[in-house]
């Protein structure tokens, strides 16, 4: 008889609870609990920065919604990965950062929405420069926003320079550039500091590119007659423009420049271990902030690659960042369409420019209103916003990946001796039959 | 009841082997299916096509491949040989009667606690070319510094010295554990029998030890043939692909360049020679068995 009261009791509860649980006790005052997720690349205090702001315009747009955003920030090197793993396990995130050059590959896998219509509707895309609106474009569909960029350029120690006795003017020319370093070994050596910073890290390609293109030159160019596609990517970059440019960096190599297969993104030339350094707009990060008002006092930067001849030569530089966009997985794509526009507002970025060093992609920040904070903030700003005009991207095909490996081991091989041509035609076989030719 | 009884170890069995079969046999066959498909970053949410064992042959008519058999071969080798020797070495150190050798046995395992991030990390940053403390002790003896990561020829010798350093306290603390086990009364009446240090290390110390070593050998080589950490993290494969071994070649095929049919073909090839290694050893432990 006890274990049936027992019995009684435990089911009337248990059909209590269903019960209140069915129940809309407070219509009223429940809101919608809305979580958003997203994966971006470190680091992390920019996304914390951009999101602080950008989530509570949001919730304020939506009072009957508790909006809160679940991001987790991997090193640069996962962040491909996860999403990828993601994207394949149907995991739905609703945004995430790209690299530029990873657009193309995860278009073409279907993994992005496209935000042609939202960006039509948003009407903002001419306030952006014409190639980082192009780098978010993916067969005519927009699959991403590119939210800043960086441009490459060349930076040296005004102090280490003088000590050689070498104008800043030298460095402008391949010639220059040679002797200098040269000069600077000889003077520098006995203190431990090495010239010039030579990349021979994973991402020397990148460090390549701006030579081939000041020479006119590209990396693929698209052709006719494609076994499959009729007109697709064929690689163009060993061309004897492309040799020519090889040419400079074996040369560097013959004059005693190290390449250095360690990259500490600029952290090397803060800490004064190299002289000249052709490195990101993200080097200024590197020195503290409190240092950036009289940063110009003691390191010099020259806004492009050293060229040929600078007489008939325009220079070229590598432009790269971080692009917005939804996964075709993502459940709440019109809220993440929001919240990407929200922290794209001049209000919302510019606070994280300022901070992290990066250069914007729209127009009214980059040379409007909103320039003059920047100005009087971020050193040689005018310098680096420059270069955007002369700044390319990458090609964001989905086999880009492969085919900067195969110019990396070109690279290599050409550092450990062998000639430039040889390099790239060894390499421009991988590539071709990587693309399908 | 009686039919009960007959089942009873088999359903003591039971949990491991549901265990086995999610987190082993499922993913193994997972994998074969994949290395017989087209599945690659483009088309890992579309249709899977069967394609036999093109990828197979994409893989055995890739150059890299081959290179990073070489590679393999010589990473292995190497780190199993000094992984090995430098711990027998250090457990019969630490075996001897000398004082705190329990707190020098604590001091030698933890290299393994180590994460291999930070290890692979630890030593980049020793070995760099132009700010590791190696290259600066170089230099202050007046020497030229060395491209200990920039050598083609070298590169893979570091990833292996770090390998060491990492993997022999595992060697260290399981011979430990060998030689612990091994009754001291033989070597008291070994002695009495006048064998000398020599003689009682080969005629006592490793016969005895025989199933430690060649279980810690198994191990140890199957541990090194799978193992990409270092590479990945001390120098990504290069320079020239001197460190790429075949599970760094594997991982770079699925995961950077997003071919994951060919990356699960080299998953399968690894698998085979894991099995062979293992088989070869078993078969070294069956001879000596039957010699003993």
């Amino acid at each position: 008889m006890a274990k049936l009261k027992i019995l009684i009791t435990i089911s009337f509860a248990i059909f209590s609870l269903y019960y209140i649980s069915q129940m809309n006790i407070l219509p009223v005052i429940a809101q919608e609990e809305i979580t958003l997720t997203a994966i971006f690349a470190e680091p992390k205090e920019r996304w914390d920065m951009l999101l602080e702001n950008a989530t509570k315009i949001l919730n304020d747009r939506h009072p009957d919604k508790t909006i809160k955003i679940d991001y987790r920030v991997l090193p640069y090197s996962d962040t491909r990965t996860q999403i990828l793993t993601a994207m394949a396990g149907k995991t739905p995130i609703d945004i995430v950062s790209l690299d530029q050059i990873w657009l193309g590959e995860f278009a073409e896998a279907g993994f992005l929405s496209d935000l042609t219509s939202n960006t039509q509707k948003w009407n903002k895309s001419s306030d952006w420069y014409e190639q980082n609106w192009e780098g978010g474009l993916y067969n005519n569909q927009v699959k991403g926003i590119w939210a800043w960029t960086d441009v490459r350029a060349l930076w040296y120690w005004k102090d280490l320079l003088n000590k050689a006795d070498i104008s800043p003017k030298e460095l402008e020319n391949w010639s220059g550039y040679i002797s200098a370093s040269k000069k600077l070994k000889q003077f520098l050596q006995k203190d431990g500091i090495e010239g010039m910073h030579l990349v021979g890290a994973a991402h020397s390609p990148d460090m390549w590119y701006p030579y081939l293109w000041m020479l006119g030159g590209e990396i693929l160019e698209k052709r006719e007659g494609h076994p499959t596609k009729q007109n697709y990517w064929y690689p163009t970059y060993n061309s004897n423009l492309g040799v020519k440019a090889l040419q400079f960096l074996k040369d560097q190599v013959d004059a005693g420049i190290k390449p250095q297969i360690n990259h500490y993104w600029g952290q090397e030339f803060a800490d004064k271990k190299f002289a000249v350094m052709l490195e990101g707009s993200w080097l200024l990060g590197q020195f503290d902030k409190s240092e950036w008002n009289t940063l110009k006092e003691k390191i010099g930067m020259i806004p492009m690659f050293p060229v040929p001849n600078t007489s008939n030569t325009t220079t070229s530089t590598l432009m790269g960042g971080w692009l917005l966009s939804i996964p075709e997985t993502s459940h709440n794509k019109e809220l993440a369409w929001e919240l990407i526009t929200i922290m794209l507002e001049p209000n919302v970025l510019i606070p994280m420019l300022l901070q992290q060093g990066y250069l914007p992609t729209q127009k009214s920040i980059g040379e409007g209103q909103y320039a003059t904070k920047l100005k009087s903030t971020i050193p040689y700003y005018e310098e680096l916003v420059s270069l955007i005009s002369l700044g390319k991207g990458r090609p964001n095909i989905p086999e880009y990946p492969i085919v900067a490996e195969h110019i990396r081991n070109a690279i290599e091989h050409v550092y450990n001796g062998m000639d430039p041509k040889q390099a790239l035609d060894e390499a421009s076989k991988q590539s071709s039959k990587a693309l399908g030719w | 009841m009686l039919i009960l009884k007959s089942f009873e170890p088999y359903l003591f069995l039971l949990p491991s082997i549901l265990i086995l079969f999610v987190f082993l046999f499922i993913p193994l066959v997972w994998n074969i299916y994949i290395s017989l498909h087209d599945v690659s970053i483009l088309t890992i949410i579309k249709e899977w096509n069967f394609v036999g064992f093109k990828n197979f042959y994409n893989i055995f008519s890739d150059s890299n491949f081959y290179n990073s058999i070489k590679v393999t071969l010589i990473f292995v080798f190497g780190s199993v040989l000094l992984q090995f020797g430098i711990g027998l070495l250090i457990a019969l150190l630490l075996n001897q009667q000398v004082r705190a050798s329990g707190l020098f046995r604590t001091l030698f395992i933890i290299p393994w606690t180590v994460s291999t991030v930070i290890t692979g990390f630890s030593f980049k940053f020793l070995f760099d070319d132009s700010f590791g403390i190696i290259n600066y002790g170089i230099e202050k003896l007046g020497l030229e510094s060395i491209g200990w990561f920039s050598d083609a020829n070298l590169a893979i010798w570091i990833v292996i010295v770090a390998n060491t350093w990492y993997g022999a306290p595992f060697t260290i603390l399981f011979l430990t554990a060998g030689l612990l086990s091994i009754n001291p009364t033989i070597y008291e009446a070994a002695i009495i029998d006048g064998a000398t240090k020599f003689r009682r290390f080969f005629h006592i110390t490793l016969p005895l030890l025989k199933s430690f070593i060649l279980t810690n050998l198994i191990l140890v080589t199957v541990w090194t043939i799978n193992f990409f950490d270092l590479q990945l993290i001390m120098t990504n494969g290069g320079p020239l692909s001197s460190t790429t071994t075949m599970s760094l070649y594997m991982y770079k095929q699925a995961f950077e360049f997003g071919y994951f049919s060919e990356g699960a073909s080299v998953g399968i090839l690894l698998i085979i020679m894991n099995i062979a290694v293992a088989f070869v050893y078993l078969k070294l432990f069956d001879v000596r068995n039957k010699n003993t």
